[in-house]
């Protein structure tokens, strides 16, 4: 195998690593189907920095102009702060491009894989789980 | 065949690199809290670690975070083997508690917990921790995986403060016994003493609202708690737990040996905010479940 073969491989397995679902802390694996991904383009409304839990508020528009309010679960602050983000990291009024595991009710929350800035910045970090963990912190492996 | 064999070295390198980078720029720095602090606003030269003294357990610690450790909510739990990946991690961990009472049967029944066989959504469940109400301990203790502890020694007692929830627990060694009549806390009430070089705690006096762990094992006022600390390298600590609590179990509990290793972060401001929980609550949780309008 050539080097640069090589190489590509290893971006390849880093990126495919860093879109290992997340294993979720406090239940929410229990809230939210980890089998259904949904990717969502909004426009934020709130981001909630605290403890213990973060969260994005966000609106959708569907071609017709319909507005869907959505929500999105993350972890707490210690751990996002450590995978990039911030409490100044999302403004109302930002665009983004969000995915996550949609909840098993049918409402529209989701538990957050990652999302996408205007300035295409994608969140958390690789190498991090959606509530900001480090992807080596597999439990039971 | 070798250039292969180097290929493939070549790439796992990279691939833990990777991962690796982000986490030693940040928690490995010593002194370093997310948020506050950056690594270039602290001192240069911070303290040199000092000599190792089995008896001086100051110092941050942590459960191991590296792949392989078990992410323990429990005094003994287990994951269990299930190899369908559809079922949540949440569901996957189960503890082995003693027998219980008839009492502890019906407290356990009634807890809608978010762990473990019987886990719920946390907007469906009971678990007062989600309104920030105490964790109490050893629950709290289970959570130090990602939420290290802070060891301080002064002339009369120990000072343990947990960074979840901003706990502290206050362990006198001024040579008094366990209060004979003191009214419940939250934290219990501990006193310790050197045994050798183990430390030995003992606790009680337990309100017993709180649960025993994230599976709603549950405890009574009568609980008694035996904890064996060992400091058997500059880097690492041994706990060895007993619960001891004949209203709640047929027997004594017996834990594993848990081992916490020295973290190079700072302790970091990790309050349970409740009016900030409630608002995560409406928005997020509880509609999640249909509980609240989105």
């Amino acid at each position: 195998m050539k080097f640069k073969s090589a190489a590509c491989l290893a971006l390849i397995l880093a990126f495919a690593l860093a879109g290992v679902p997340l294993l979720a802390h406090h239940g929410t694996g229990v809230a939210y189907d980890t089998e259904k991904t949904v990717t969502l383009k909004g426009t934020v409304t709130e981001w909630i920095w605290a403890n213990p839990h973060c969260g994005i508020l966000f609106d959708v528009t569907d071609d017709k102009g319909n507005v869907e309010h959505w929500g999105a679960e993350l972890g707490n602050p210690h751990a996002l702060s450590m995978s990039g983000l911030s409490k100044d990291i999302l403004k109302p009024g930002d665009k983004i491009t969000i995915s996550g595991h949609l909840a098993k009710s049918g409402a529209p929350r989701i538990v957050l894989r990652e999302f996408t800035t205007a300035d295409g910045r994608t969140l958390p970090e690789k190498g991090h789980k959606g509530n900001g963990a480090l992807l080596t912190d597999e439990p039971g492996q | 065949m070798r250039n292969r064999f180097i290929d493939l070295l070549a790439i796992l390198a990279m691939v833990l690199a990777f991962s690796a980078v982000t986490f030693a720029q940040t928690y490995g720095t010593k002194g370093y809290s997310p948020g506050a602090w950056k690594p270039e606003e602290l001192p240069k030269d911070l303290s040199k670690p000092k000599p190792y003294n089995s008896h001086d357990f100051a110092g941050v610690w942590s459960s191991p975070t590296k792949a392989g450790y078990f992410e323990r909510h429990a005094l003994n739990d287990k994951w269990l083997d299930i190899k369908d990946k559809s079922i949540p991690d949440q569901m996957r961990s189960q503890t082995y508690p003693p027998p219980m009472t008839e009492w502890a049967k019906a407290k356990f029944e009634a807890t809608k917990p978010s762990y473990g066989p019987r886990s719920v959504p946390p907007g469906l469940g009971n678990d007062d921790v989600s309104t920030c109400d105490p964790m109490g301990y050893p629950r709290d203790l289970y959570e130090a995986n990602l939420r290290p502890f802070e060891i301080v020694q002064a002339s009369d007692r120990v000072l343990i403060h947990m960074q979840y929830h901003d706990i502290w627990r206050t362990i006198w060694t001024d040579g008094r016994g366990l209060p004979k009549d003191a009214d419940l806390a939250w934290m219990g009430y501990s006193v310790g003493k050197w045994d050798g070089d183990t430390f030995v705690i003992m606790s009680t006096g337990y309100d017993d609202r709180t649960w025993l762990d994230h599976f709603g094992n549950p405890h009574s006022d009568q609980m008694v708690l035996v904890e064996r600390w060992r400091h058997p390298d500059a880097d690492t600590l041994t706990l060895d737990m007993t619960i001891t609590d004949p209203k709640a179990y047929t027997a004594p509990w017996v834990g594993e040996t848990v081992t916490f290793v020295r973290a190079k972060a700072a302790i970091f401001e990790e309050l349970c905010v409740p009016s900030e929980e409630e608002h995560f609550n409406d928005k997020i949780r509880d509609a999640a479940v249909g509980t609240a309008k989105p």
